[in-house]
């Protein structure tokens, strides 16, 4: 009886992640990321081009926890709700401000320590497995709170598979992080756009719209 | 007739109809859920799931607004304080007696 409660409830928690913009939203700030990583590269050393690079960093940051769930929201306004109904759901921890600052902030700390390591052990060579693998539990650690959705299992193994083929690719640092972070970004946004288009195909636009009572 | 099955008889009728049951607890787990929505995971018709909402209203446990969501105008529900400890406690009583009776 519980049981059925709970699957309800699932269902309900799932239906947030049924039409696969969230992927495409994060798959594009992942290529903003590749660009970053691989502008290090392409920018000379000599002129305020890095040093304007590394503030677009933060950007991208700010970007990433301020703004991702808005954006979603808002391409979900205009396809997802007026196709399959609008639900609001209850701030998890994470959309509140005070967590989003500090998370900002952790981030930031995390950065500065896997430069500081990188720096100790000489080389950065590592680091697209490390975050393919830390990318790979936060999509199970998703995939268990959101029962059923395999796809996630599926993303957490090729966030896994690129990040260790980028750490051994044996491109420079900075071109094997892009790498990873163009090719996982290319990753999520054809599942995420084959996972809309699924969507779009079952779940036309109703002709009277959602105001239905 | 047994304490056990007198409890059954003091279930809250508006929750314990199976689609409204159903209307409830999807409403529990989220702050809202507009009219289409929840038609579409309930199965029910329009009419149906109207009536069966106007129901739920009426004891005071669902509040319905008619809103905009940016220019797309929705029919939202809530399930209201009342209506999350009606649902509690009909939880719990059919626990109880699944325990008492297993």
């Amino acid at each position: 009886m519980d049981q059925n409660f709970r699957e309800i409830q699932q269902r309900v928690r799932r239906y947030w992640f049924k039409d696969g913009i969230g992927e495409i939203v994060v798959g594009s700030l992942f290529l903003l990321l590749a660009l970053y990583f691989a502008g290090h590269r392409w920018l000379p050393a000599d002129s305020n081009a890095p040093m304007m690079l590394d503030g677009s960093l933060l950007l991208i940051l700010i970007l990433g926890i301020f703004t991702t769930r808005r954006l979603i929201n808002i391409f979900k306004m205009h396809i997802t709700y007026p196709r399959t109904g609008y639900v609001e759901y209850y701030p998890d921890k994470e959309g509140l401000l005070p967590t989003q600052i500090f998370i900002f902030f952790i981030a930031i700390g995390f950065i500065f320590l896997l430069v500081v390591f990188g720096k100790w052990v000489g080389s950065f060579i590592w680091l697209p497995g490390f975050i393919g693998a830390l990318i790979s539990i936060i999509l199970i650690v998703i995939r268990t709170r959101a029962i059923d959705l395999n796809r996630f299992y599926y993303l957490a193994a090729a966030s896994l598979f690129l990040g260790l083929a980028s750490s051994f690719s044996g491109l420079p640092a900075h071109y094997s992080i892009s790498l990873f972070y163009a090719l996982f970004g290319i990753v999520l946004m054809i599942w995420g756009g084959a996972t809309l288009a699924k969507y779009l195909h079952e779940n036309p636009l109703a002709d009277e719209g959602t105001d239905e009572r | 007739m047994s304490d056990d099955l007198r409890a059954l008889t003091d279930l809250d009728r508006i929750i314990h109809e199976p689609a409204r049951l159903l209307i409830a607890t999807i409403l529990s787990g989220v702050i809202s859920a507009d009219f289409l929505f929840i038609q579409r995971e309930t199965g029910l018709t329009k009419g149906n799931l109207s009536a069966h909402l106007s129901k739920l209203e009426e004891a005071g446990y669902v509040k319905i607004e008619k809103t905009f969501k940016g220019k797309l105008p929705l029919t939202v529900c809530k399930l209201t304080a009342a209506g999350q400890k009606a649902l509690a406690k009909y939880r719990q009583q059919l626990q109880d007696f699944m325990k008492k009776t297993s």
